[in-house]
């Protein structure tokens, strides 16, 4: 198993080189010229010209990215052209909120899309089946941000206790004070803050979720060794959660894997209508800005995260089927 | 049974936590559109940036909510008949917030650094025609020119000054301190940033002790706040459709004044068709700018008219007019020789929605004319790449802000040589007028009647063609009172400690 993690994490560096050089790329032949994006409509030529070099962008491409490159193995991914703040800081100081919005909009996807569509499954055909296939339908059809609005409207502005918008202290934090302190408040003040925007962005993912558990139990509980159970006598329930959830559960976490790495990056769009200091919308005002090492920084840190997801969902196959071995 | 219990537990102290979601008295929070980039006046370019600034620092003179100068940091000043030195008078007993005392040091340390090339400050170009600041006393200062230069002021007005004993700290632009009545706590980017009231404040103690900023981005969320009463007041980015709504309901407090900016069609006007005047002007004609205002901005705006804000003495009301007329415009085709079909130009814009349906609609309109118009939207950057850096197109939507005087209202744009001339328009006539009013005192009828002529020019021979004026609109709960909306978003807060929250 450790063998096998250490091959997975050295064959993540020919990815993540090749990720960089093609950002880098990208980012460097698009039309658009940070500098004079920086200077505004005042810039005279020579404040152009000046500033450039001083960045280094007059230099030829393959010894920027060297440059860069150097750099970032060194753990500093350069300063923010526009705001003169190192990149690193910009990153970690909205990652927290990033993750924490992740976590909770994977919570209720999986809360409630696992049962609901074991429930489905199980009783397939039946008015649960469908209700919870409309469900999953609608859920799946509606964009994230036209849910954000109608919470925010319906729900929020009705309802006094729920903000509308921001951040308001961590909830691991709130968590640790918690345990440690036994006090609530600054966990409820961080939960308060995350319920809508997190039930935006679960919403859409608990609704594949529900589905691919319904079609994966399906599966599985036609599978031979489900009439072998059953026949033995065992308790439905225990035949249900026990050997055919297990099995069913594979292609759930991938998809949940994916979701949740894609998530890492930044829900923009969520971001955005609840006005959360996250990560995604760093990285969007950065490339419309042009401000090349937060964008070249930020998505290396996205294709980091996105590849140690992938490989925790790997192992946690392992963990969920025991005939599964990596060595 | 126990983890029920805890739930049921969790969501009733949810519930009791209601009431702390409404700001308290003593703190007046207002909303803004994006985050600050940063808080060095010297650095900055953006209006959420400056907004904040000027509570936390003070220029010399400022404008005023009816676009007067007025004193700031200074007192009093003259301009010398030359328009060669400019002398400022500062307040005296002013003080920074770390108690040390405010001096003409101060204001020759804030320009310096602006001037020195290897700083890269973005707004170099506004104070370039300043050649030496001279420190009379601890109280005068000077700006000696190297050529007459009568708006210099209204670019000092842009500039808060920074303390010479501090300016140079790295964290500066992060933590700064000022003069202004309040001073930064704290901030969290794209959250919020918090102030407490200076209250050893020249103008007097602040009335709120805290002032907090929160940026939300997007237009309705912060509306939606701003009901909730979340936040206390905001200016800019409101939901135009909700307006009507908002203005009859006796909670809110809507404020409306015009604006300093405009939206413009910009020719290029050494290509093809277009560098004939006639076709500008046929184009200029097809223009229906009431039916933009009030289809399109929502009437968010009035029709456009030349370069210079309706409100500014310099405005020319006598100029030429292009109401929507068609059977103009094919007439002024014909007469250069341009038959149906003959003329094929591109437009471009951003991904800006309201100029994308305004690009729409003139296409529409060029076409019951027999000339064809191709919309291209291009991603900003990629954009302004085009318009500034290529002569690749024939027509290009953009908008100025902050024209608050004739001479950058003009001079940039519209001047053979001016830096934002992008469609190469040049003009003999024009040009001289342009350089000759740098040398008149603005206050002057001869400033005044110089900036007429130029507008007449400018507005018949259509390099642009003038859309629409902005407007700026504000937004409070009924319980604030004593704040009046600015015409230029940057100096929105700058009297913020006078405001009242009754509550």
């Amino acid at each position: 198993m450790i063998r096998y993690i250490v091959r997975r994490l050295v064959q993540m560096i020919p990815l993540l080189l090749g990720i960089s050089i093609l950002v880098f790329l990208l980012v460097h032949l698009s039309p658009g010229d940070p500098v004079r994006m920086l200077l505004g409509e005042e810039a005279t030529e020579e404040d152009v010209e000046r500033l450039n070099a001083i960045y280094g962008f007059d230099l030829p491409l393959h010894i920027q990215y060297f440059r860069w490159l150097s750099n970032a193995l060194r753990g500093n991914l350069g300063d923010s052209i526009r705001q003169g703040i190192s990149v690193t800081t910009l990153l970690s100081e909205r990652l927290g909120a990033t993750l924490e919005l992740a976590v909770v909009s994977v919570i209720i996807a999986v809360a409630l899309g696992i049962p609901l569509g074991i429930i489905a499954a199980v009783r397939r055909g039946s008015l649960v089946d469908y209700f919870s296939m409309i469900l999953a339908l609608v859920g799946v059809s509606t964009p994230g941000f036209w849910l954000g609005l109608m919470l925010l409207t319906h729900v929020a502005l009705k309802v006094d206790w729920l903000p509308m918008f921001g951040r308001d202290g961590s909830i691991f934090g709130g968590l640790w004070i918690l345990i440690t302190q036994m006090r609530v408040d600054v966990l409820l003040e961080g939960l308060r803050h995350v319920l809508l925007p997190a039930v935006s962005i679960g919403t859409g993912m608990m609704a594949i979720v529900t589905r691919l558990t319904r079609s994966s139990m399906l599966e599985v509980l036609g599978k031979d060794y489900i009439r072998t159970a059953k026949a033995k006598g065992l308790n439905n329930q225990v035949v249900v959660l026990k050997h055919a959830l297990r099995n069913a559960l594979l292609p759930v976490i991938t998809i949940i894997g994916i979701q949740f790495g894609a998530m890492l990056g930044g829900a923009v769009v969520t971001e955005t209508v609840f006005a959360w200091p996250g990560v995604g919308r760093l990285i969007v005002n950065a490339i419309r800005q042009r401000d090349f090492p937060i964008i070249q920084g930020g998505v290396l840190m996205m294709a980091v995260v996105f590849a140690l997801v992938n490989l925790a969902v790997d192992i946690s196959y392992a963990l969920v089927n025991p005939r599964i071995r990596y060595d | 049974m126990r983890i029920r219990l805890f739930l049921v537990a969790l969501l009733v102290m949810v519930v009791g936590l209601g009431g702390i979601a409404n700001a308290s008295s003593d703190t007046l929070v207002i909303g803004s559109g994006a985050e600050a980039v940063g808080l060095d006046p010297r650095l900055e370019t953006d209006v959420p940036s400056f907004e904040r600034i000027n509570v936390i620092m003070e220029p010399l003179v400022k404008f005023d909510v009816e676009m007067n100068l007025v004193p700031a940091l200074a007192t009093d000043w003259e301009f010398s008949d030359d328009a060669l030195t400019l002398t400022f008078y500062l307040r005296e007993g002013v003080k920074w917030h770390d108690g040390k005392p405010f001096t003409a040091e101060d204001v020759k340390y804030t320009f310096e650094w602006v001037l020195d090339p290897s700083n890269a400050a973005p707004n170099r170009g506004l104070y370039a025609d300043i050649d030496r600041i001279e420190v009379v006393n601890d109280h005068v200062v000077s700006f000696h020119l190297g050529k007459p230069y009568s708006f210099l002021l209204n670019n000092i007005a842009r500039m808060p000054i920074t303390p010479a004993h501090d300016g140079d700290r790295e964290d500066f632009r992060q933590a700064p301190i000022g003069t202004g009545p309040y001073k930064l706590v704290q901030w969290t980017r794209d959250d919020r940033m918090v102030l407490a009231a200076n209250d050893e404040y020249w103008g007097g103690k602040p009335n709120i002790p805290n002032l907090v900023f929160r940026a939300i981005p997007e237009n309705a969320t912060r509306l939606l706040a701003f009901e909730a009463g979340e936040i206390d007041i905001y200016q800019g980015g409101v939901v135009p459709q909700e307006l009507p709504r908002l203005e009859s309901d006796p909670r809110f407090v809507v404020q409306r004044v015009p604006g300093t900016g405009y939206n413009y069609l910009g020719f290029n006007t050494q290509v093809g068709a277009l560098s004939d005047v006639r076709v500008r002007q046929a184009i200029n004609y097809l223009i229906n700018r009431e039916g933009i205002v009030t289809r399109v901005l929502n009437n968010i705006g009035t029709p456009g008219i030349g370069p210079i804000p309706e409100t500014l003495p310099w405005f020319n009301p006598d100029v030429q007019r292009y109401e929507y007329n068609p059977e103009k415009a094919k007439e002024l085709l014909k007469e250069a020789g341009y038959g149906p079909g003959d003329i094929s130009l591109r437009l471009f814009t951003n991904e800006n929605p309201d100029r994308v349906r305004i690009a729409e609609i003139l296409q529409f309109e060029a076409q019951q004319i027999g000339v064809k118009i191709e919309v291209f939207v291009e991603e900003w950057g990629a954009y302004l790449s085009r318009v500034q850096e290529t002569d690749d197109f024939d027509i290009f939507i953009l908008g100025w802000a902050g024209q608050l005087d004739p001479d950058r209202a003009m001079i940039r744009q519209f001047h053979t040589d001016g830096a934002n001339n992008y469609g190469k328009y040049s003009n003999e006539r024009l040009d001289y007028l342009l350089e000759y009013g740098r040398t008149v005192p603005p206050d002057s009828q001869e400033s005044i009647e110089i900036y007429r002529e130029a507008q007449e020019i400018v507005v018949r021979e259509v390099p642009y063609g003038f859309i629409n004026y902005s407007e700026e609109v504000g937004l409070h709960h009924n319980y604030i009172k004593n704040w009046r909306v600015h015409p230029y978003g940057a100096g929105a807060w700058q009297d913020v400690h006078l405001i009242v929250k009754e509550r």
